[in-house]
C-alpha cells in the first residue's frame, strides 16, 4: 500500500490519451502484483521526511536524536523536552529527587491515560516498561544513568534509585532516551509486535499495514489520546528520503511539510519559499583516543595532543566546509548549554604547536593513522580538512575511511587499532557529553582522569544550579587541558518547513524538533 | 517450446542455489552484522552477544545457510531481522512497484529504440547523425543525473508530476501513471539509445545484403522490403541488445528507486544490505536471479519466433 502526496497548489498536465491507454493496460496487468491500498493524503495529514529508517520501532531499541520522531509519534515520554529545551509534564505530572544526594528520584503519573491496548497507565505498567527497556539491551541504555532499581511505590508513583548521583535524571526520561517512552502491557508481552504495530499512549498509533518498511511509516490518530486539544492532524506519515536533492524536491513540491535539509541545498530551499530553521548539533572532533601511546606513542605526551589542538583555524575551516551552517568550536560544550565558558578554548597557533612538538621530541612531526567514516561526513570532506590542517604542523595523516555504516565504524574504533578517530560529539549537558567521551568509540583504551571525575562528582551532588554550572566549566577546562577530544567545528541541523506549518521549534538545548507535544501549543499545526 | 521452458526452469534450480550461496557468503564476509545495526553504536558487548545468540548469528555460516535454505524450499523465506515483516509478503508488496518501473521501461526501450533506430537507418542523413549523438549522451549520462534534471524541470518548475513517491494503481490509476512517468523516463533513456544504435547498425547492414538488392530488383515494394524482410532479419541482434538492456535495468532500478523514493525491491535490497538483514537480502537476490532467468528465456523464445532455424535447433 503506497501513496505519494500530491504537489500542493500544482495542477497535473494533460496526458496523451494513447500513452495513458498503453500505460493503463500495463497497469492492469501489474495490478495483481501490487501491494494494494492507498495511503492517500487527507487534508490534515502531517507529512515528514527523515533521512533513514528507524533503528527499530521498539522504543527500547530505537535510536535517539532526530530518529526519535518514529517513536515519539506513537509513544509519550514521562517528561517532554520542548523545542526550547524546557522539561514539560507529559505522562509524569511531577518529578524530583527525594534525597539530598540526587540518587532517589520519584515521578507522579498522569491519571486517566490509556495505552493503545486499552489498559490504563499506572505505576505498575510504567515500571514494567522501564524495566523492559533496561533489559532489552538497546543502544540507549547507557544514556539513562546508573539505575539501581525501579519500583512502584503507589498506584501512580514510580521511584527510580540510582547507584550514583544522577542530577540529570529528568533529562534521561524525555523522548530521546528510550526509558521514559512507556510501552503498554500487551506490547511488553510480545515485543516483536512492536515492530509492526505500536502500544503507546501517544497522539498516533503506528499503522504497520499501510506502512512500507524503509520507505514510509504511517500513523493514525489515536482516538484515546489524553489531550485531544493537542492533536492537530488526523494522520502522520514519515517518508524516508536520503538523497539531499530528492529531499529538497519533495519539500519544494509540498510532498513533505517538514524535512531535514543540508547546508548545500539551504539556499535553494529559501529561494523556493520554504522556512529554513537551524540548530547547532554535531560538534565535530578529532578524538585522540590512544592516550597512553599504545598505537601512536607520540599521543601519550600531553604536549603533542595540545599541539594538535592548536593546529586548526576553526572559523576558517567551518566557513569553508559549511558556510553559514557551521561555526568554529573549541570546547566540548556548545554556546547556550550549561557550563559553556566563553573564556576558554584551544585557539589557533601553528608556531606554538610546532614548539610543543619539538619539546615533546617530535620536531619533524610523525605519521598518524586516523579512522573516519563516510556516512555522516559525506565524501569525507570534513576529515580531509582536518588531515590537511595537521600537515601544517608536520603530522602526516593517513585517513582510514569506513564506508559500510556507523555500526561497523564503531566496531573498528573499538578494535584499538586506531590512535585517533574523527567523529562528532552530540549532547546538551556536560554529564551527557562526559559519558559519551569516556565510553564507546571515544574511549576504546579506557582512559580515566581522577581530577575530571572529582569535578563531575562535585557537580553531580551540587544542590544549586550555580555551583553545578561552575563545576561544568571546570570540567570543560579540564577536558581542554587533557586534549583527549579536540573539538574543531560545530555543524547545524538544517530544517525545511512549509510556510503554513506552525510551532516547529528547535534550539541548542533540543536540536531535533518533534511534531507532537503534550499540550496544544507544543504540537505542530497548520495555519 | 514447452520443452525449452521446462528445461530452463529445471536448470534454474542449481543456479538459484549457487546465487543464494554466493549472496550468503558475501554477506558473511562483509564486516558487521544485524545485531550491531539493531543495538546501535552504544551497545555493550554483553547485549550484542545476547542478541547475536538470540538471532542465531553466532551459528556457523553453513548452519545459518541451511536454516534459510530449508525454509526457502518450503516456501518460507524467513522474516526480516530489522522490521519483523515476513520476507515473502515484503517482496510481494514491493514487486508491483518494481514491475511498474521495469515493464514500461523495457517496453519503451523496445518500441522507441527500434522505431528511432529503424528510421535512422532507412532515412539516414540528419536523423542518423542525431541518433548517433543522442546515443552518445544516453550512454554517457548516468541515470541518476537524468533523474535529477527531469525532477527539476517537470516536478519542481512545472509541477506536472510528483518529485518522489509511488501511488498504487488500485488506489488511483492516474496517480500511478503520474508517479511512474519520470522514473520510467530516467531508467529507459539509456535503453532507448542502446537499442536504437543497435537497430540502426543492424538494419543498415541488412540493407546492404545481396538478398535485399535481389528483392528490390524483382520489384518487391520498398515497404514490404523494409518491414517484412529487413526488420525481421535485423531482429535477432536487436532482441539480444534488448535482453542485455533489460538485465541492466534490474540494477538501474536500484538507483532509480532510491532517487525517486519508490518502495520497490531495489530500495529494499539497498536498505537490507546496509542493515545486514540477511533474509531480505537473500529474498531479493532470489527474485533478481529469477528475473534474469525469465528475461533470458523470453529472449530465447523470441529467437525461435523470429528465426525458424533456431526453433529447429
Amino acid at each position: 500500500m503506497h501513496g505519494f502526496i500530491s504537489a500542493s497548489g500544482r495542477h497535473p498536465g494533460t496526458t496523451r490519451p494513447r500513452l495513458a491507454a498503453v500505460a493503463a493496460a500495463c497497469a492492469v496487468a501489474l495490478a495483481g502484483c501490487s501491494g494494494g491500498g492507498a495511503g492517500s493524503q487527507t487534508s490534515s495529514q502531517l507529512s515528514l521526511q527523515f533521512p533513514g529508517p528507524p533503528v527499530s520501532l521498539d522504543p527500547a531499541k530505537a535510536g535517539n536524536g532526530g530518529s526519535a520522531v518514529f517513536v515519539s509519534l506513537a509513544y509519550d515520554p514521562l517528561i517532554y523536552l520542548s523545542g526550547k529545551g524546557e522539561l514539560v509534564p507529559d505522562l509524569a505530572t511531577r518529578w524530583g529527587f527525594t534525597d539530598r544526594t540526587n540518587k532517589v528520584f520519584e515521578l507522579t503519573l498522569r491519571q486517566g491515560v490509556t495505552f493503545s491496548d486499552g489498559s490504563a497507565l499506572d505505576a505498575k505498567a510504567a515500571v514494567a516498561s522501564m524495566n523492559y527497556f533496561l533489559g532489552a539491551g538497546g543502544g540507549l541504555v547507557g544514556k539513562v544513568g546508573p539505575v539501581d532499581k525501579i519500583e512502584a511505590v503507589a498506584p501512580t508513583k514510580v521511584r527510580i534509585t540510582y547507584k550514583k548521583p544522577t542530577p540529570e535524571a529528568a533529562s534521561t526520561l524525555t523522548q530521546y532516551n528510550g526509558m521514559g517512552n512507556l510501552i503498554g502491557p500487551k506490547g511488553l508481552a510480545a515485543p516483536a509486535s512492536l515492530l509492526t504495530s505500536s502500544d503507546g499512549t501517544g497522539q498516533f498509533v503506528y499503522d504497520g499495514a499501510t506502512s512500507v518498511s524503509g520507505n514510509r511509516y504511517v500513523y493514525k490518530k489515536n482516538p484515546h489520546y489524553f489531550q485531544p486539544a493537542a492533536q492537530h492532524f488526523d494522520s502522520a506519515v514519515v517518508r524516508v528520503i536520503n538523497n539531499p536533492n530528492a529531499v529538497l524536491s519533495a519539500a519544494q513540491t509540498g510532498q513533505v511539510q517538514f524535512a531535514s535539509g543540508s547546508s548545500n541545498t539551504a539556499s535553494a530551499a529559501k529561494r523556493s519559499g520554504l522556512k529554513v530553521d537551524t540548530a547547532p548539533f554535531f560538534n565535530w572532533s578529532l578524538n585522540l583516543v590512544d592516550r597512553k601511546g599504545a598505537v601512536a606513542p607520540a599521543l601519550a605526551d600531553v604536549r603533542v595532543r595540545q599541539a594538535i589542538a592548536l593546529a586548526f583555524d576553526r572559523p576558517a575551516i567551518a566557513k569553508a566546509l559549511a558556510g553559514a551552517y557551521a561555526s568554529g568550536s573549541n570546547q566540548v560544550l556548545l554556546p547556550g548549554t550549561d557550563g559553556y565558558d566563553r573564556g576558554i578554548g584551544y585557539g589557533y597557533d601553528v608556531a606554538k604547536a610546532k614548539s610543543l612538538l619539538t619539546q615533546a621530541g617530535y620536531p619533524n612531526g610523525f605519521k598518524l593513522k586516523v579512522l573516519t567514516e563516510s556516512v555522516l561526513d559525506v565524501n569525507d570532506t570534513y576529515s580531509q580538512a582536518i588531515a590537511d590542517a595537521l600537515k601544517a604542523i608536520g603530522i602526516d595523516v593517513t585517513l582510514q575511511v569506513q564506508t559500510t555504516g556507523i555500526a561497523q565504524f564503531t566496531a573498528d574504533a573499538l578494535s584499538k587499532k586506531y590512535a585517533a578517530v574523527i567523529f562528532p560529539t552530540a549532547g546538551t549537558t556536560m554529564s551527557e557529553l562526559n559519558s559519551q567521551i569516556m565510553s564507546g568509540l571515544f574511549n576504546p583504551f579506557g582512559s580515566a582522569d581522577g581530577t575530571l571525575d572529582s569535578i563531575l562528582q562535585q557537580a553531580a551532588t551540587a544542590t544549586d544550579a550555580q555551583t553545578r554550572t561552575t563545576r561544568y566549566q571546570q570540567a570543560s577546562k579540564r577536558l581542554q587541558d587533557l586534549a583527549w577530544t579536540v573539538p574543531i567545528f560545530a555543524t547545524q541541523n538544517v530544517y525545511y518547513t512549509a510556510a503554513a506549518l506552525e510551532n516547529v521549534q528547535s534550539s541548542v538545548l533540543n536540536p531535533n524538533p518533534m511534531p507532537v507535544g503534550p499540550t496544544a501549543d507544543l504540537s505542530w499545526r497548520l495555519k | 517450446m514447452w520443452r525449452l521452458i521446462a528445461h530452463r526452469l529445471v536448470m534454474s534450480i542449481p543456479l538459484l542455489l549457487i546465487v543464494s550461496l554466493i549472496v550468503f557468503g558475501l554477506e558473511a564476509v562483509v564486516p558487521g552484522d544485524a545485531a550491531r545495526t539493531i543495538l546501535g553504536e552504544n551497545a555493550t558487548p554483553q547485549s550484542l552477544a545476547a542478541l547475536r545468540d538470540q538471532l542465531g548469528l553466532d551459528d556457523p555460516w553453513a548452519v545459518r545457510y541451511w536454516h534459510w535454505l530449508s525454509g526457502a524450499l518450503h516456501g518460507d523465506l524467513g522474516t526480516s531481522i530489522i522490521s519483523g515483516v515476513d520476507v515473502m509478503s515484503s517482496l510481494n508488496s514491493r514487486l508491483g512497484v518494481t514491475l511498474s518501473l521495469l515493464v514500461p521501461s523495457m517496453l519503451l526501450s523496445a518500441v522507441a529504440g527500434v522505431a528511432l533506430g529503424f528510421a535512422s537507418a532507412v532515412r539516414g542523413g540528419a536523423l542518423g547523425r542525431f541518433i548517433d549523438v543522442v546515443s552518445l549522451f544516453g550512454f554517457a549520462l548516468p541515470s541518476f543525473w537524468i533523474a535529477l534534471i527531469l525532477v527539476t524541470f517537470f516536478a519542481v518548475h512545472l509541477g506536472w508530476l510528483p518529485a518522489t513517491g509511488y501511488q498504487d494503481f488500485a488506489a488511483s490509476p492516474a496517480g500511478w501513471l503520474k508517479s511512474i512517468v519520470l522514473p520510467v523516463l530516467a531508467l529507459s533513456l539509456q535503453g532507448i539509445t542502446s537499442v536504437a544504435k543497435q537497430t540502426r547498425d543492424t538494419v543498415m547492414e541488412v540493407l546492404e545484403t545481396d538478398y535485399v538488392k535481389f528483392l528490390r530488383a524483382n520489384g518487391v515494394p520498398e515497404r514490404s522490403v523494409r518491414y517484412r524482410h529487413v526488420l525481421r532479419n535485423a531482429a535477432i541482434p536487436v532482441v539480444t541488445s534488448l535482453g542485455l538492456v533489460s538485465v541492466g535495468m534490474l540494477s538501474g532500478a536500484v538507483f532509480i528507486e532510491n532517487v525517486f523514493v519508490l518502495p520497490g525491491l531495489g530500495s529494499l535490497a539497498t536498505q537490507a544490505t546496509l542493515d545486514h538483514d540477511v533474509p531480505v537480502i537473500l529474498g531479493v537476490g532470489v527474485f533478481f536471479t529469477l528475473s534474469v532467468i525469465v528475461i533470458n528465456l523470453l529472449i530465447d523464445l523470441a529467437y525461435g519466433l523470429l528465426n525458424p532455424k533456431v526453433r529447429v535447433s
